[in-house]
């Protein structure tokens, strides 16, 4: 045999699938990711903080006997290797078996996709500081009350994945993202609030730097002179942002993984109404321009599209190969990766609450008085299991259709099956938070806790 | 290996950019472990290696980190990080080791025990909370990890430390569900130790311990709603503080003027019961540390002493621009990120009264048993906690238990109104976030009663406000 000290990506993860073969393993899989990053910060029209890093490393799964094990490694020398395909087949010893733990065969065809900007590498750093300073400029330029830069930057990431199986899986695709952000903070009389904005893309180009600073001063400002409202049940507008975050809840909910294992609260429900009848919920890896968007998934399933809640009715769940053989079902491409240090698990891609018909400012004005709610606090607080919520609240109170005054320092609580089954108005503002989305709503009746 | 020579040729060329320049290598050997349904799933381990080089001019920081650990790449990214700036003179730098006071001994090491011997661990707490109520408890998840980090790191300053740091948790969530109701009750322990750990902290405690809370929230009522006094008992944990007042106290965010405690030192900003103390070198605790990750020793620092603001928690940077001393809360992460301010063992001092007496003398109000995660907007002050198990007081007497609910109030206004604080003691565990960036903290309270806090339950009648 001969020892290549630097194979290419593609020789890399099949070698590593051959020596897991080799070993004695029924089937595994190899994962290679590897990730360029730039972060640009500044304040006060200074760079204050400048990153630059690269970083790879493989992920090693293998299944023997209908027990999985799993191990990584950042060194991607080939002895490093076999001694990683060695620790994952001691960890696959003590995993318990299980018939369901396959692999996918290769498809036919994986959906082709553009998800790079290939002149964004040879765009000058000084062009990316400049932009990162105009977010801060056009922010602090607003109003003369935003005082203080909590963070402004640009960031861009570029990343390469490659997977290979024991059933004839080998496959990469490339892709980059960049963004900009900003984090403001307001004063007045000794009062302090703070805004945020943010925009990420695949295409430099498509980047506004004033549109993100701009939002950024302005969610600051409005907040300025908040204050703390009697305890009460009323009509709450969610953001679209607030609106993601709770998306969150929905999206662990409707993984086929927790259904499986008896905590999810829409298990049993396939068929049924959960939410209100202008609720439609989708998980979408091909969306052009969405950011979660690749041609397969972690374990290399094409990925696709998949409508989890329609007008209100459930259709079913997110899978991957393990849940999907669990089920009797075929993948729904979610096998999710965070990284190559972690095994597959069932994730969302593009995943988002479908607009509706309503201009999310004649929401506001239908509301006679509610909560129109901009930020919540603790959201990983929030009970997956049970649906249970209670978060920390700010935003403004709607009185006769008009924003009025500014609110901090409440506790919004309910259920989300509650929640679902309340919403009476959707936006058709919807909005990605990078791979998140929503558009504004209403929900009829919570709970607002204060004085 | 890189030797000393090394990482003093690399400082060298890095320092061209800038007024410092430190090398962070980290090699990360770590275990875990999942069982869910009855079944051990997830079985990992990994090996991670990396170097993050930072370069300081005035009051900008470059940063750059690479996987690659030879002494080409690294000079490469010393190149890359201290291009951003002018060409300095060149220096000469003579890296001296250092020692930390800080002694923790390790006696059984995760990664020379067989892993056969940590799924014994998972595997006893699964049982324990299963065995609690084979019938109503539904689904028990058990995770362990393992972590053991071995760092150097080395500055212009001729700081040179090795240092290895070795940490274990495990934590048990039970889903108990009878009729509609579905319920959890979570437990976990960690530690700057190896398995010796769990001889204290028994896996088949835990395990019952998250099983019965799951199984006493079925029978809880919903929580109320408004404005009420609170009493945190000492075994909830530290939560409320840690939101309240650790991140305001973090220098970088007092620096910038981003916390309501900016400049306030020597000011009363508590109630003169209150000592609040930051400790990175408590035996054992999971933030306890030799060193920080910049180096710097460990050590306690008095943040508020009898309601009065001492001082702040610093890293290298903020230290130096506050003319203040080193605290040894620089920490990151791992390679991927530069250090900034964070906590380590955060506590507020137990006082001398009696925990029952507290709950006795409150007529009416919320008993925290148990606290979770929270946040905090340090700009503001206002931070939120959760309780997940909570009992009515009625006539000082804790009574019905309620389900989990949010509680929150403002920092500054919550430290002056505690009026009463207990002489018992509890900690709690968890992995704090900050700007992305995820460390190891603990925290830790005597039972307080806090007058007045809005907690976030609900109210079952339509209009039933005002």
């Amino acid at each position: 045999m001969i020892e290549v000290e630097k194979l290419n990506e593609r020789d890399l993860v099949a070698a590593a699938v051959e020596d897991a073969k080799r070993y004695g393993a029924d089937l595994a899989d190899a994962f290679f990711a590897q990730n360029h990053e730039l972060v640009i910060e500044v304040r006060n029209e200074e760079v204050e903080n400048l990153k630059v890093a690269r970083e790879s490393g493989i992920g090693i799964r293998l299944i023997k006997e209908g027990r999985l094990g799993f191990a990584y490694t950042s060194d991607l020398r080939r002895d490093s290797i076999r001694e990683t395909v060695r620790a994952a087949l001691a960890n696959a010893r003590i995993g318990s078996p299980d018939l369901n733990n396959v692999l996918p065969a290769p498809p036919e065809v994986y959906p082709e996709m553009e998800l790079e900007d290939h002149r964004l590498q040879e765009i000058p750093l000084e062009e990316k500081i400049r932009l990162a300073q105009e977010i801060e400029k056009s922010g602090r330029g607003y109003d003369n009350r935003v005082r203080i830069t909590e963070q402004a930057g640009y960031q861009e990431a570029h990343y390469q994945v490659t997977i290979a199986n024991s059933l004839g899986i080998l496959a990469s695709y490339r892709g980059s993202l960049c963004g900009g952000y900003a984090s403001l903070v307001a004063g007045d009389d000794g009062d302090q609030q703070t805004g945020f904005g943010l925009y990420f893309t695949r295409k430099f180009d498509e980047l506004d730097p004033e549109a993100v600073g701009r939002e950024a001063a302005y969610k600051a400002v409005r907040m300025l002179g908040a204050r703390r409202l009697e305890t009460r049940r009323t009509a709450v507008v969610f953001d679209p942002y607030v609106v993601t975050n709770f998306l969150g809840l929905i999206a662990s909910a409707l993984s086929a993984d927790a259904v499986q294992k008896g905590r999810s609260l829409f298990a049993g429900k396939v068929g049924q109404k959960v939410a209100a009848e202008g609720v439609t919920v989708i998980d979408d890896g091909t969306i052009p321009k969405g950011l979660m968007s690749s041609p397969f998934d972690g374990e290399g399933v094409p990925s696709q599209r998949t409508s989890l809640i329609m007008k209100g009715r459930l259709q079913g769940f997110l899978h991957n190969s393990y849940t999907g053989a669990r089920d009797g079902v075929s993948s729904t491409g979610n096998a999710a990766r965070s990284s190559y240090k972690s095994p597959p698990e069932v994730g969302t891609t593009n995943f988002y609450l479908a607009p509706g018909e309503k201009d999310p400012q004649d929401i506001i004005k239908n509301t006679e008085s509610g909560l129109y709610l901009t930020e919540v606090m603790g959201m990983h607080t929030a009970n997956p299991v049970s649906g249970d919520f209670s978060v920390g609240a700010a935003g403004i109170w709607i009185e006769r259709g008009e924003l009025t005054t500014p609110v901090r320092g409440m506790v919004i609580a309910g259920n989300i099956l509650e929640l679902l089954e309340n919403i009476d108005l959707i936006g058709n503002d919807l909005r990605f938070f990078i791979g998140t989305g929503a558009p504004t709503i209403r929900v009829a009746g919570l709970t607002v806790s204060g004085q | 290996m890189l030797s000393k020579a090394d990482l003093e040729e690399v400082l060298q060329v890095a320092l061209r950019g800038g007024d410092f320049a430190e090398i962070f290598i980290e090699d990360k050997k770590s275990t875990k472990i999942g069982c869910e349904d009855r079944k051990i799933e997830r079985v990992i381990t990994g090996h991670e290696q990396g170097a993050g080089i930072r370069v300081i001019r005035g009051e900008n920081t470059a940063y750059g980190y690479t996987n690659a650990l030879n002494k080409q790449e690294l000079l490469k990214l010393a190149e890359r990080v201290a291009k951003a700036a002018r060409e300095n003179p060149v220096a000469t730098i003579a890296l001296e080791r250092r020692e930390s006071p800080v002694k923790l001994p390790v006696k059984r090491r995760p990664d020379e025990e067989g892993i056969e011997e940590k799924a014994k661990l998972v595997k006893a707490a699964e049982e324990a909370a299963r065995s609690v109520d084979e019938k109503l408890v539904r689904q028990v998840t058990v995770g362990y990890g393992d972590v053991t980090q071995r760092v150097t790191i080395a500055n212009t300053d001729g700081v040179y430390v090795e240092d290895e740091r070795i940490r274990s948790r495990l934590s048990v969530n039970a889903v108990a569900a009878e009729g509609q109701v579905i319920q959890t009750g979570y437990e976990s322990a960690g530690g700057t130790q190896g398995l010796e750990l769990f001889d204290e902290e028994k896996p088949v405690d835990l395990g019952r311990r998250a099983a019965r809370r799951a199984l006493l929230m079925l029978n809880a009522r919903r929580a109320p709603a408004g404005r009420m006094p609170v009493v945190l008992a000492g075994e909830a944990g530290g939560t409320m503080i840690h939101e309240a007042c650790g991140h305001g106290l973090e220098a970088d965010l007092v620096q910038k003027g981003l916390s309501v405690y900016a400049n306030r030192q020597g000011e009363q900003v508590a109630s003169e019961l209150v000592t609040v103390v930051d400790d990175g070198t408590l035996q054992g605790k999971f933030g306890t540390l030799r060193f920080d990750d910049e180096g710097s020793p460990a050590q306690r620092t008095v943040l508020i002493e009898g309601g009065i603001l001492r001082g702040y928690m610093h890293d290298r940077i903020t230290a130096s621009r506050d003319g203040a001393g080193l605290t040894g809360n620089g920490r990151r992460e791992s390679f991927q990120h530069r250090p900034i301010p964070r906590m380590t063992n955060t506590y507020l001092a137990p006082g001398d009264a009696s925990p029952d007496e507290i709950i006795r003398e409150t007529r009416a109000g919320l008993l925290v048993r148990r606290m979770g995660g929270g946040q905090v907007n340090t700009t503001n002050g206002d931070f939120v906690f959760e309780v997940t198990e909570g009992y009515l007081i009625q006539d000082g007497e804790a009574t019905v238990p309620v389900r989990g609910a949010t509680l929150t109030g403002n920092g500054p206004e919550v430290l002056k109104q505690i009026d009463m604080i207990g002489r018992d003691f509890g900690f709690s565990i968890g992995i704090c976030g900050k700007d992305g960036q995820g460390v190891a903290v603990s925290d830790a309270q005597p039972t307080i009663r806090i007058p007045e806090l809005i907690v976030g339950g609900i109210l079952e009648e339509e209009g039933d406000y005002q």
